[in-house]
């Protein structure tokens, strides 16, 4: 059991692993051939994954249902939400239009998908409004120097802010959209690049881990 | 006096929401029109990108938004495709995201006969793709070996404007408009490794992530939020929802700051009450 539990699968991703890391530096015909080769089983499985994926949803509304937890009745609507725009993808045969008119699909994402997704959004706004007054308190030197980057940022990508700024500021002969600029290519630049190379060296490690062995939580429990 | 200043602090939320509302709603109703004074070098380096291409060439317009953040980058979109089509250049429409069939099948039905375009001699769209990394990769070495047929379940070989395009070498760049972080992966898996110009467009929270790649001339260019838009639309001298948006957004921007200064004004009062 062990060599087809362990054994196989951590075989599998060090050879796929290590030839797909080599492949990335040699310019060579094979290598385009095996990059070619593995990105359609990449997406066979992300396909799965998709599929795997709306079980597992299906089955924890299901579970919410069946035991009747709190606010049960939204889980419903991911049944019908699916079956509703699912039922219109067969009927318009997975077309939005056809000869300029909308589909049945098309129509569902008008005026079902499109409002919704977009309210959903929206509504970041209002805790936004809300956190601004209530929250956003100024406490301290750093809190203060959030607070002015901030407001730069919002003056410089408003057309009302650039004029305010020009009426108030106008005689520092500097404009809102230089400092906006300075603060994003300078300080921001430079915390985002350590994030960035953090992140990437974070990526690699984890990613040499797993071709070896050593990270093994795909797996599952052993 | 520290009672009554507790108390508007302690506002019921419902008031802000209803004030956020109608600076949000009044000025879309009946826009104001403040015009942007400035324009911003991302947004004119993209601009000058397509405004420089020459007749004929092809790029890919990888359009990866849902309604969510189409506010924002469906103006875009539309500023972008229409600059193409008015400088006779060829467009290759795809994305990764499900979820903006319907925003591009607004576009194509649109934007293409305002410019007299026809679908696969001027432009063509590929259909969704669940697995982006897989698809830039692969379309490195041929485009049509993974997208074999566009949107409309077709072959993609038989369009007229797609028998010349093999791969990366045969396109002028791609303008990757996008709410996730799919412009990184252009940058860093087509842009750096095969040296294809990769442009942006991105919300305006994202945008201030973009500084390193800008930088670097990794990105050459970059639309951030409704502002870009309506910069945009204002190079290309067609005005649409950027520009009317950006009139709401200024009073909602100007409301918040209001807010966090007096809040702030008003906890300073009590600290020395």
């Amino acid at each position: 059991m062990n060599i087809i539990k362990k054994y196989i699968p951590l075989t599998i991703v060090f050879i796929f692993g290590i030839i797909t890391l080599a492949s990335y530096y040699v310019p060579h015909r094979a290598s385009d051939e095996y990059l070619e080769w593995i990105n359609k089983w990449e997406n066979i499985v992300s396909a799965f994954a998709l599929f795997l994926g709306m079980i597992s949803l299906f089955y924890s509304h299901y579970k919410k249902i069946q035991r009747k937890v709190d606010g049960w009745g939204y889980s419903l609507f991911v049944y019908i939400g699916f079956f509703i725009i699912m039922g219109a993808a067969i009927l318009s045969e997975g077309d939005i239009s056809k000869e300029g008119k909308l589909t049945y699909l098309g129509w569902s994402f008008n005026n079902i998908y499109n409002p919704l997704s977009a309210t959903m959004f929206s509504v970041l706004a209002f805790f936004i409004i809300s956190t601004a007054y209530r929250s956003f308190k100024i406490k301290s030197f750093a809190a203060f120097l959030l607070f002015i980057c901030g407001l730069i940022l919002m003056i410089g990508n408003i057309p009302l802010g650039e004029i305010i700024w020009d009426k108030v500021f106008g005689w520092t002969k500097l404009t809102i959209g230089e400092i906006k600029d300075w603060i994003i290519s300078v300080p921001s630049t430079a915390g985002r690049r350590g994030i960035m190379i953090g992140i990437a060296i974070g990526a690699a490690v984890t990613s040499l881990k797993i071709i070896f062995g050593i990270e093994r939580g795909y797996m599952g429990k052993e | 006096m520290k009672e009554k200043l507790n108390k508007i602090l302690k506002l019921d939320r419902r008031y802000l929401f209803v004030l956020l509302t109608l600076s949000i709603v009044i000025p879309i109703i009946k826009p104001i029109g403040i015009p942007s004074k400035s324009i911003s070098t991302s947004t004119k380096d993209t601009y000058n990108f397509i405004e420089n291409l020459p007749e004929g060439s092809t790029i890919i317009l990888s359009l990866d938004y849902d309604p969510s953040t189409a506010p924002e980058l469906h103006p875009m979109a539309a500023a972008v495709l229409k600059h193409a089509f008015k400088k006779n250049i060829k467009v290759i429409i795809l994305t990764f995201i499900a979820g903006s069939g319907g925003l591009i099948d607004e576009l194509v039905r649109t934007i293409p006969p305002q410019y007299s375009k026809e679908y696969g001699k001027d432009y063509v769209v590929l259909p969704y793709m669940a697995n982006p990394l897989a698809a830039l990769t692969q379309m490195a070495s041929d485009i049509h070996s993974f997208y074999d047929k566009d949107i409309n379940n077709k072959p993609l070989k038989n369009y007229e404007m797609m028998k010349n395009i093999k791969n990366y070498k045969d396109v002028a760049g791609v303008i990757g408009i996008t709410g996730t972080a799919l412009l990184d992966y252009w940058v860093v898996y087509v842009g750096d490794k095969y040296g294809v110009p990769i442009l942006g467009g991105v919300t305006a929270i994202s945008q201030v992530g973009y500084g390193p790649y800008l930088q670097k001339k990794q990105l050459k260019g970059l639309i951030g939020g409704m502002k870009g838009a309506a910069e945009y639309e204002n190079l290309i001298s067609q005005p649409w929802k950027g520009t009317s948006g950006i009139d709401a957004l200024n009073i909602a921007h100007i409301l918040v700051i209001v807010f966090i200064i007096f809040s702030n004004i008003v906890l300073l009062i009590l600290k020395f009450l």
